[in-house]
């Protein structure tokens, strides 16, 4: 199988202070959800920005859909970024300036993609999102639940091989970040290799297939198969694909 | 908690806030070095440079002419002594004299015998060289003669020949002085001026006074009177005031001051304009802060005073630092403008110092505490609220619209973002609108003054002049040698011969000067206010200054006296020419040699591409010894003006583009979150530099396209004010110095003055680290 992800001997250190992330070796295959668990400060989110490129590691080397990231020009890794993966972050991060749609609208527009096949794009995105009612609306004006929504469909605009998703409940009430989670499944469930950086174990066991713990920047040892932890039912998927030495050492 | 403590709290410390520190310490230091240039200008012009100089040096206020027979030296002294008079100097033996140097002719000056520079009265300054101590040697006043071969540009060693004195003595010129009030041209030892008078000439003299009450006409015929009455009659042989050399000096002065005004007014608009935007930006960008600390216990006090501090350090640096820079720009200006006003030295007086930076450091204060007022006054929660982004969904439409148009995103998003930051909008706005009027004005000042130096043939530069060096004028003999000459010479496109005879004018009752140009001499300069060039025989032009005095129009007839024959003449045209009042027409219609006309002068106009230096000196070889050829050039007002424009342009396009700069940083600073958002989706760097540059796009174009009228209208209001100033009136082709192609390449000059501002801060956000951005709040 395939890596879609390849983390090789990678530490992550800011300004000669202590490691954020210390070696982490990581492989996560195409299709595979991964859950990054761990305290605060642990590094989680740390790495899932090294694999994102919107970090570069002090040491090491990443490797997504085949291509080393860590040597890539802030060009290229712009390139890479809107062309291979998807980003949800905890506070959204939608363009205020910007309607729902022309934040949707975004990344299809960055990459040239033409205005009316772009606009069918969001469409159906806002459509399946259950966000039609809003698209001409501030992100400002809406809800948590429908904010993240509208990142997630940003996230999916130029359909990404890989979606990394940082805490993407953890700025939801329970009943949102539940509908989230499920969002998430349903598109892990769909093909798309998933990486999860999540405090919520109920939120990891109900849509990775695996599980990674950090601690102090590094990688625990142990790996946590999917429905373990047995919070969320109806959760399947790629276990298939996930590899039994994913996390090394 | 200590005041260090508070203010490090209160307004943070870190990279991006050096940045801010060193944007106010440049905008402090540009703004304070353009105000001192501004104001000291201004405030040197007030302060009256000549009455200064005329104070400092005891300026004569009466030169009086003495004729030394009719006068003992016991009388003449005892003048000294009269009620009113203050003190005197001389009697300083003098004669008229023709000088002329190889290659040219210097005038006819009076050359006073001296001793010394030094005296009571009319103290000399010595600007180059040594006084004279022996016969044979000469001072030269630095305002003799015109262009490249005027004395102040003459070598010492350069050997002076008296041509109007019997043998034509040689003196070495061995230095340069000035006199405030001009009491002499030349100055040599006392026993050296019998041997330069003319043959028939009698003993002259001048006794220099200066009285207790001198300030107006009528106090100086009062002074005259008794010093007059005090003497045998006949030993006073004339007089002259020293108000005719004050209301020449400050001439230049007042043509200066419109522009240096309007310079003056944008420079303190720009400062005025970016330190309240630093400021208020920078306090804007803190608000999240200041409410987080006013929940833990700062007073609003704390926090005004904080931001006070914090901008006040950067500010004193760059002001004192920019008064320092200020003085050394103005310095050569100032030095210049006193080599034209004649006042030796010029300095900038210390209360202009004092006031920039009490007035700048006063600005900067208010610009900081009155944004810091009001955030104090906010609740904490409302601060912390407030944060850094507009309001929802402003300036959505404008996004929505251009989202549609066949540009790549990057650059819709960038001139759509105005609509929603209004604010930061009307800031670069506002500051390329006055750094594009600065320029735009400027460059149509400085078109119209060439037009105006080309436009008066005296100093219109690149005409040859030829004089006879023996005589004061062309014999018939010369004027067939200097004409055949002439007309051999390769590179010569016209000439004409000139005679300058003072004419008696009806209702006048000082006579005036006349230019009698025998054949044609409409290629030789002149520009008309109103009317034409004169046609025919009977028609003639006059500038302004004879309008004014005789109260005639244009389409007048006008009675004249030219050698003792009555001549009537109807004026054509009024001529551009700033000077006293003078008459043009044709050598027959003031009535030929018949009328005494002499030809003192030959004007030639080179044609196009040829070099008038080397055409002058090539037809002085041809010539000979006993002819004298100059080039015209710019005069030295010309050289200040211009100076002065490229100076203050500078400063005022680098204080905009600094505006800009730092209200495109503040913008990057507020949306650093925004701009990781948008890296983290996959814009690239290129794409960023695209968008932030677009920011100021529209403000910009909207600011060029409010610049070309206002500077249109500033120009001509400035150009009506100087030639008002000039006493004369204005060819319409001075003001039309904008035609579209070059307002098309000036509406350019806004578009780059933005461009050049917001391309630093664009770059800094392009290779801003996109996790660091995400994090910030």
């Amino acid at each position: 199988m395939t890596a879609a992800i390849q983390i090789t001997d990678v530490t992550k250190r800011y300004q000669g202070g202590q490691a954020a992330v210390d070696d982490a070796n990581l492989q996560v295959g195409r299709g595979e959800a991964v859950a990054i668990m761990g305290p605060s400060g642990s590094g989680k989110s740390t790495l899932l920005n090294l694999i994102a490129g919107l970090d570069r590691p002090t040491s090491g080397t990443v490797t997504v859909s085949g291509e080393r990231i860590d040597r890539l020009s802030e060009s290229g890794l712009a390139r890479f970024r809107r062309r291979r993966i998807g980003i949800i972050f905890q506070f959204f991060n939608l363009i205020d300036d910007l309607t729902v749609l022309d934040n949707v609208l975004l990344p299809g527009q960055l990459i040239g993609t033409p205005r009316r096949r772009a606009l069918i794009r969001a469409g159906e995105l806002l459509s399946s999102l259950r966000l039609e009612k809003v698209r001409q609306a501030s992100p400002a004006r809406l809800s948590g639940g429908e904010r993240q929504r509208v990142a997630i469909a940003r996230a999916l605009m130029n359909e990404p091989e890989i979606l990394l998703a940082d805490e993407p409940t953890g700025a939801l009430d329970t009943g949102t970040g539940q509908e989230i989670g499920q969002l998430l499944r349903d598109l892990h469930r769909g093909g798309l290799t998933l990486v999860l950086v999540t405090h919520s174990p109920e939120l990891a066991a109900g849509i990775a297939s695996r599980t990674v713990r950090m601690t102090d920047g590094r990688l625990a040892a142990g790996v946590t198969a999917r429905g373990e932890a047995g919070q969320l039912s109806g959760a399947s998927g790629a276990g298939g694909m996930t590899s039994a030495s994913g996390v090394r050492r | 908690m200590s005041a260090r403590a508070i203010r490090r709290a209160a307004t943070g410390r870190g990279p991006s806030r050096l940045v801010q520190s060193g944007v106010i310490f440049l905008v402090l230091l540009a703004s304070a070095a353009a105000t001192t240039v501004s104001v000291a200008l201004l405030a040197v012009d007030a302060y009256a440079p000549f009455q200064r100089a005329f104070e400092a040096r005891h300026g004569a206020h009466v030169v009086a002419g003495i004729d030394p027979a009719q006068a003992t030296a016991a009388q003449l002294a005892a003048t000294a002594h009269l009620p009113g008079v203050s003190q005197a100097a001389g009697p300083f033996p003098t004669a008229s004299a023709t000088l002329s140097r190889r290659g040219g002719q210097l005038g006819t000056v009076t050359a006073a015998g001296r001793s010394s520079p030094g005296s009571p009265v009319d103290h000399l300054v010595l600007t180059h060289g040594r006084w004279a101590g022996r016969p044979g040697e000469v001072v030269l006043a630095s305002d003799l003669g015109e262009g490249p071969g005027r004395a102040v540009s003459l070598p010492l060693g350069t050997k002076i020949t008296v041509t109007s004195a019997p043998g034509r003595p040689t003196l070495t010129l061995v230095g340069i002085a000035q006199s405030i009030t001009d009491t002499a041209g030349a100055w040599v030892v006392p026993a050296q001026i019998p041997a330069l008078r003319t043959a028939a000439a009698p003993a002259s003299a001048q006794m220099l006074y200066r009285f207790a009450r001198a300030g107006t006409a009528a106090q100086v015929r009062a002074d005259v009177a008794a010093v007059t009455g005090a003497l045998p009659a006949g030993a006073v042989a004339g007089t002259s005031s020293w108000l005719s050399t004050r209301a020449s000096a400050n001439a230049n002065s007042s043509i200066l001051a419109p522009f240096i005004n309007a310079f003056a007014i944008m420079g303190l608009v720009m400062s005025v304009l970016i330190v309240a935007n630093v400021i208020s930006g920078t306090v804007v960008a803190g608000y999240r802060r200041i409410g987080v600390l006013k929940s833990i216990g700062l007073t609003p006090a704390q926090v005004a005073a904080a931001y006070v501090i914090r901008a006040a350090i950067p500010a004193l640096a760059g002001s004192l630092i920019g008064v320092a820079l200020g003085h050394l720009i103005a310095g050569p200006v100032l030095g210049q403008s006193a080599t034209v006003y004649g006042v030796g030295t010029q300095s900038i007086p210390p209360w202009v110092d004092i006031v920039t930076l009490l007035g700048l450091c006063g600005l900067t204060g208010l610009a900081a505490l009155l944004p810091a007022l009001r955030a104090g006054r906010l609740s904490a929660t409302a601060a912390i609220a407030t944060g850094q982004a507009p309001p929802p969904g402003r300036g959505q439409g404008a996004h929505r619209l251009l989202s549609r148009v066949a540009l790549p995103r990057p650059v819709t998003m960038g001139l759509a973002a105005p609509f929603a930051r209004r604010a930061q909008a009307m800031v670069t706005l506002a500051a390329v609108l006055v750094g594009a009027t600065a320029v735009i004005f400027a460059v149509g000042l400085d078109a119209s003054l060439a037009r105006a130096s080309s436009g008066v043939s005296s100093t219109a530069p690149g005409q040859v002049q030829v004089i006879t060096m023996d005589t004061p004028a062309f014999s018939s003999g010369q004027q067939r040698t200097a004409a055949s000459a002439i007309q051999a010479q390769g590179g010569t496109a016209h000439y004409v011969a000139e005679a300058a005879p003072t004419i008696g004018v009806s209702g006048l009752t000082r006579e005036v000067n006349a230019l009698a140009f025998r054949g044609s001499a409409a290629w030789t300069g002149y520009d008309m206010v109103t009317g034409h060039w004169y046609r025919g025989a009977g028609e003639a032009d006059v500038n302004t200054s004879f309008l004014t005095q005789t109260g005639l129009a244009v389409g007048d007839s006008v009675p004249l006296s030219v050698g003792g024959r009555p001549v009537t003449v109807r004026i054509v045209g009024e001529v551009f020419d700033p000077d006293n009042p003078t008459l043009l027409a044709s050598w027959q219609t003031l009535g030929g040699r018949a009328a005494g006309l002499t030809v003192d002068q030959y004007d030639i106009g080179p044609r196009p591409g040829v070099h008038p230096d080397q055409y002058a000196s090539a037809l002085n070889h041809s010539l000979g010894r006993s002819y004298g050829t100059s080039v015209t050039g710019l005069s030295g007002f010309f050289g200040v003006a211009t100076s002065l424009i490229a100076i203050l342009t500078l400063m005022v396009a680098v204080v905009a583009g600094l505006g800009v700069l730092n209200t495109v940083l503040l913008g990057t600073r507020q949306r650093i979150h925004e701009l990781g958002v948008f890296k983290a989706i996959g814009m690239t760097p290129r794409q960023m530099i695209s968008m932030v540059l677009c920011w100021v796009a529209v403000p910009a174009l909207a600011a060029v396209l409010l610049a070309l009228p206002a500077a249109i209208l500033l120009h001509a209001a400035t150009l009506r004010a100087m030639a008002h100033a000039a006493g004369t009136g204005l060819p319409a082709s001075f003001s039309h110095v904008f035609p579209p192609s070059r307002l098309a390449l000036l509406a350019l000059a806004g578009l780059v003055i933005a461009a050049a501002g917001a391309l630093l801060p664009a770059s800094g956000a392009a290779r801003s680290a996109t996790v660091g951005a995400l994090r910030a709040e």
